[in-house]
């Protein structure tokens, strides 16, 4: 481990690591635009100049006469960084008057406005004025830069952030620089705009407000927003992101830097596929359906925001007391018949607290695997020339097929009390069900025809699930559940990393997250807990003893869940 | 029959009762809604508004339209309260305070009354001024009832203040008084204001000043108003003990309260500013119209001084705290009235001119405030220094 | 407690009284004798207000305004910059891109779709003036605003523009600010010494 100086501080740096990435482990922050971790290193925004010297053995320092960039700079034992002499400061205040000098300073109407690091570094290392007295050049928006991406041209600081993931890391190559001098501009070739599956990427790489979202655009000022760190639920990759929201309204979601799952992306699937969670077709009350003289009455038990009637009518009170009678008169039925369907999108601790309240009424209540969505095959980057999958080994981001965030964590839950994993086409096959408990919370409608004809006519049917469908139609009991934005728990992607997900907002109407449907109808008594749940799970299965920490960190723990392909629906 | 006949034998003595009666009812309301009008006015002036000037010429019927207003009012009657006691605590309040006006000369009466018409509805009591204190003591009863029935801790806040205040100062308003008693030789107010008749300096107020002060501070302490209305101080106590009362019940209240102070300040006239009296006013009431429309006059206009001279310190003083009300009456006022009993009893009983009396009380009074002022400081210096010394020893064990 | 004395803590000394003052009585007489100076200095402060308006100060801080720009359009760009400032939390805005088509919009980018006050819950402290990066926001000297319900009282982006309209046109309420400028508004001592406004030099109007 080479020992740097940074600003007198002395630190083990990586031998790897560049000036940036040295000073950052003293706590020292070099100021770069065009510098990523992810791409290639080009040096040409100039932030990063900084001071470089040696500390010789014999103790004399001898500093280099110019500065250099920090970003392209390697370090070796004794390299000593200077970053906050006169010649730095005055050296960052030119490049940031430079690059601020056809800048429109339209930071009112900027969405990046508020995380943008031309307004962060201008106010932390820059100068109040600028010396330019002619006219500010003046740059055509390009709207047309993709589907999702619009270009504000003019605020632009030609970091070639966004051409360079657009050539390294998705491979499609489609952004450019035009032009030259300082009417350098990005633009894509003609005919072919920025629509990769990747594509949204860019808009986060941009360090300014030139890059923007036209999903996103104008919709919030961003520090309004809320965050709560979770993980995506498009495919099993299970990026962590970032859930931007406000006033319970999901605005945007945003890769979190994660070495252990995706690294530092998303893809545009992933990235616009939340919309489901707010809509309109949502279920929002729980329904009982009362059969009396065989002709099916149903009733939505009073919403607590419908006109009339109590105001303040919790209409869950009676809903789980007479599902959890229900569930154990079917039971008493006939056990072997009772069939739990557990969906990919649900927590480990939600399998959990179902499964083992349910083992516990009958060893022989049947749980299986719900549908798993698999939707081609996986989607490998960077692309190459011909838009063909990179070799093994050059991956550097992967689209997964399997289009659920939790198949392995249901499985191990489902192998532990099962003893294997039956999937629910096995049992509709079968056709000796009585009873069905079906949890969903799909993206999209997963109720297959097979299974609709599968089910026919139980004694008993539980819904539990987001969005109405021919089941819901006929179920006696329908609870609405909530979206993984709702969710707290522990969600394991497809190479066993345990990962945390936290509620980033509250469930429309009367919805509930499954967790907390599931304390209640069991019996547990407080309040659902993850971090308790997770050690109450780490200890009672061996396969996810990993998970007895209860905190899994920001970036999870990875468990041994063994992998096997997936149980086809 | 036996009525009939009973009631022609007494109707030369009845029908000055009932017209007596009659005029205190009648103006009883009327002064308390004109007395509101004139402290608002008087408010207004002392802090350069111009005061109620909407209703009527000056806004004289401003409180005319109070009033309809007020008895218009829909009658809330809380959830929580005591009804029947929430019911009887005003009036309580009211007709105790008007009971106490039974025996006050509200104009001139003979010593030597016989029959006609006269301006008291009782007159010739020989206990007048005890009945008047056991009586207007008992509007306390109306307070406290009213706060206790409201069930809500401000009006019961108000109520135990009402109470503390009441007991503690009902002790100065009998001590100041027993000098003038004991001066005169009788508890009969006409007698007490014909032994002032002589010229203006045979008034009680010019050879008993200290009483006067002990007097008249105690019976604004009586009255609740400011700077003793802590018992419905309204920045600490919402209103104090008619929180929960509105419309006609608050009425009651406040009728009470003002006739509280037509009475105070009838007797502040009576027992020391010479009653009826007046330079070239001297002497008993003769029974010609003329002199005893004069003499009413001057009586009600002395009154009237000393009605606005109370809604004036209202706007002069700041309210007490509750431990200086205390202290005031405890350390400063009774101590004070048992001087000048003292001082009394020694001019009586050796015989000295009484107007001897006027400059030793006062001397009294200074030396009194300056030996307690003189006391207090020495005192504080002793627990000072004790302080200091315990301290001291305390850090060194 | 009097010996040792905490130093971050001040310790008020309750007013030392001499003897002539623990009589008690000067003072209350004095008190009563301000009184009635008062009661007699005939110079009311009232001011009867239905019947004799005041006259209201150009810096008064009443009903709000949203004003336009030369073209005529809303000058608001929509920044949020009110909504954050604003310590009652009742502007709220929805901001649009701007019909780009339009070519009366052409040099506009964002623009606020809607854009509402709630007056009732509005403090009128004058912040979103002061936070306003475009001038588009500026309380006027309206004083009585009454209104028969809620809703009325929250005002939209049209009555606001009205509010503009009705007050530039009655000349009572000159805009107030220009392009960081303190307008007629603020001193006119300080306007003087800075000239006339410079014109706008921005790109967004």
């Amino acid at each position: 481990m080479p020992k740097v100086i940074v600003n007198d501080i002395e630190v083990d740096a990586d031998p790897k690591d560049n000036c940036i990435l040295a000073a950052r482990k003293a706590g020292v922050e070099i100021p770069h635009y065009c510098w990523h971790e992810a791409l290639s290193v080009v040096a040409s925004c100039r932030m990063c100049l900084v001071e470089v010297g040696e500390k010789k053995p014999d103790g004399t320092i001898a500093m280099g006469p110019k500065l250099v960039p920090g970003c392209q700079t390697p370090i070796k034992e004794g390299t000593v960084i200077k970053t906050n002499t006169p010649k730095v400061k005055t050296s960052q205040q030119l490049t940031l008057e430079l690059l601020l000098l056809n800048h429109p300073l339209d930071c009112s109407i900027c969405d990046q406005a508020g995380e943008c690091y031309l307004q962060d570094y201008t106010y932390k290392y820059g100068k109040a004025h600028s010396r330019l007295d002619e006219p500010k050049l003046q740059r055509e928006d390009k709207y047309h830069i993709g589907e999702q991406i619009a270009l504000f041209t003019d605020r632009c600081v030609m970091c070639t952030r966004c051409v360079r993931f657009t050539r390294e890391v998705a491979g499609t190559a489609e952004l450019q620089v035009v032009a030259r001098g300082s009417h350098e501009e990005i633009d894509v070739f003609p005919e072919t705009p920025c629509n990769n599956k990747l594509a949204g990427n860019v808009v986060d790489l941009c360090p300014v407000g030139a890059l923007c979202s036209k999903d996103f655009l104008y919709k919030k000022r961003v520090w309004w927003l809320k965050h709560a760190d979770s993980v995506c639920t498009g495919c099993s990759t299970g990026c962590s992101i970032h859930i931007d929201q406000n006033e319970d309204k999901v605005y945007r979601l945003r890769p979190r830097e994660n070495p252990l799952a995706q690294g530092h992306f998303m893809c545009d699937e992933g990235r616009f596929g939340f919309k489901y969670i707010h809509d309109e077709r949502r279920l929002l009350s729980p329904k009982l359906v009362s059969s009396t003289n065989g002709a099916a009455s149903s009733s939505v038990v009073g919403s607590s925001k419908g006109a009339g009637g109590a105001q303040f009518a919790d209409p869950w009170k009676d809903v789980l007391a007479t599902t959890r009678a229900k569930i154990k008169e079917a039971i008493k039925t006939d056990a072997r018949g009772f069939v739990a369907v557990l969906s990919p999108f649900m927590t480990v601790e939600e399998a959990y607290l179902l499964s083992s309240y349910l083992k516990q009424l009958d060893s022989r209540v049947r749980l299986v695997m719900g549908p798993v969505p698999m939707v081609g095959s996986d989607d490998m980057y960077p692309k190459g020339p011909k838009g063909e999958a990179p070799e093994a080994g050059r991956v550097k981001f992967t689209i997964r097929a399997e289009k659920c965030p939790n198949r392995l964590g249901v499985e191990a839950i489902l192998r532990h009390f099962e003893g294997e994993v039956i999937s629910v086409a096995q049992v509709v096959a079968k056709a000796d069900a009585t009873a069905w408990y079906f949890v969903g919370g799909y993206q999209h409608g997963w109720v297959t025809e097979s299974i609709d004809r599968g089910v026919a006519k139980p004694s008993l049917l539980i819904i539990q699930d987001l969005f109405p469908s021919p089941l819901s139609e006929r179920a006696d009991i329908v609870l609405p559940s909530g979206s993984f934005a709702e969710r707290d728990g522990t969600y394991i992607n497809h190479s066993g990393l345990a990962q945390a997900v936290h509620a980033a907002i509250r469930s429309p109407g009367d919805a509930r997250a499954d967790s907390r449907i599931f304390m209640e109808l069991t019996e547990r008594t407080g309040l659902f807990n993850a971090t308790a749940l997770r050690k109450e799970i780490g200890n009672a299965i061996r396969a996810l003893s990993a998970l007895s920490v209860g905190d899994l960190g920001e970036h999870g723990v990875k468990i041994g869940v063994a992998t096997k392909e997936p149980v086809l629906a | 029959m036996d009525l009939y006949q009973t009631l022609t034998e007494m109707w030369p003595s009845l029908w000055p009762t009932l017209a007596a009666i009659g005029v205190i009812l009648a103006f009883v309301p009327v002064l308390g809604l004109y007395m509101t009008f004139i402290e608002r006015k008087l408010a207004a002036y002392v802090q350069d508004r111009i005061g109620p000037n909407r209703v009527g010429p000056f806004g004289l019927f401003q409180a005319i339209a109070d009033g309809i207003k007020i008895f218009l009012k829909e009658q809330i009657i809380p959830d929580h309260v005591y009804t029947f006691i929430y019911f009887v605590a005003p009036t309580i309040s009211l007709m105790t305070a008007m009971f106490a006006l039974v025996v006050m000369p509200f104009g001139p009466v003979p010593v030597d009354y016989q029959e006609g018409f006269r301006f008291v509805v009782a007159p010739g009591i020989d206990i007048g001024i005890l009945f008047m204190f056991a009586i207007s003591s008992l509007s306390a009863y109306g307070i406290i009832l009213g706060g206790w029935a409201s069930n809500n801790k401000y009006s019961l806040y108000g109520a135990i203040r009402s109470c503390a205040q009441f007991i503690s100062y009902e002790i100065p308003l009998g001590l100041s008084i027993i000098g003038v008693i004991a001066i005169s030789g009788s508890l009969n107010l006409e007698k007490i204001v014909a032994a002032q008749g002589g010229s203006i300096w045979d008034w009680n107020v010019f050879w008993q000043p200290l009483a006067f002060i002990v007097f008249f501070t105690s019976a604004l302490a009586e009255t609740n108003r400011l700077p003793f209305d802590l018992p419905e101080c309204e920045q600490e106590l919402v209103g104090g003990f008619h929180t929960e009362y509105g419309g006609i019940k608050f009425v009651l209240f406040f009728l009470a309260e003002y006739t509280h102070i037509v009475t105070v300040s009838f007797l502040t006239a009576l027992l020391f500013l010479g009653g009826w009296h007046f330079p070239g006013l001297t002497g008993p009431v003769d029974g010609s119209l003329g002199g005893m429309l004069l003499r009413t006059f001057v009586l009600v206009a002395k009154v009237g001084g000393v009605v606005a001279f109370i809604m004036l310190l209202r706007w002069a003083l700041p309210r007490f705290r509750f431990d200086q009300l205390m202290g005031l009456a405890w350390k400063g006022l009774i101590p004070l009235g048992l001087i000048n009993l003292v001082l009394v009893a020694i001019v009586l009983t050796l015989e000295l001119p009484k107007h001897l009396l006027a400059g030793t009380a006062l001397l009294l009074f200074v030396a009194a405030v300056f030996s307690s002022y003189q006391l207090q400081r020495s005192m504080n210096q002793t627990v000072n220094a004790r302080a200091l010394n315990n301290g001291v020893r305390g850090v060194s064990a | 407690m009097t010996t040792k004395r905490e130093k971050t803590v001040k310790w008020g000394e309750e007013p030392k009284i001499g003897w002539v003052e623990a009589m008690y009585l000067p003072a209350v007489m004095s008190g009563v004798a301000t009184a009635v100076r008062h009661a007699f200095s005939g110079k009311p402060m009232t001011r009867q207000y239905p019947d004799v308006e005041p006259e209201i100060p150009p810096n008064y801080r009443g009903v709000h305004r949203l004003n336009r720009d030369e073209a005529g359009r809303v000058k608001c760009v929509a920044c949020y910059m009110c909504q954050t400032a604003c310590p009652a939390n009742c502007i709220e805005i929805i901001a649009a891109p701007a019909p780009k088509d339009d070519p009366h919009w052409k040099d506009r980018d964002k623009y606020p779709a809607t854009f509402t006050i709630d007056e009732l819950r509005c403090i009128y402290c004058g912040m979103c003036e002061e936070a306003c990066p475009v001038d588009a926001i500026e309380l006027t000297s309206i004083y009585d605003l009454t209104g028969l319900s809620r809703e009325e009282m929250v005002f939209d982006k049209e009555k606001l523009l009205s509010v503009f309209d009705k007050t530039v046109q009655s000349g009572k309420d000159p805009v107030r600010t220009n392009r960081g400028v303190l307008g007629p508004a603020s001193e006119e001592a300080q306007s003087a010494k800075q000239g006339p406004p410079p014109p706008g030099r921005g790109r967004h109007g």
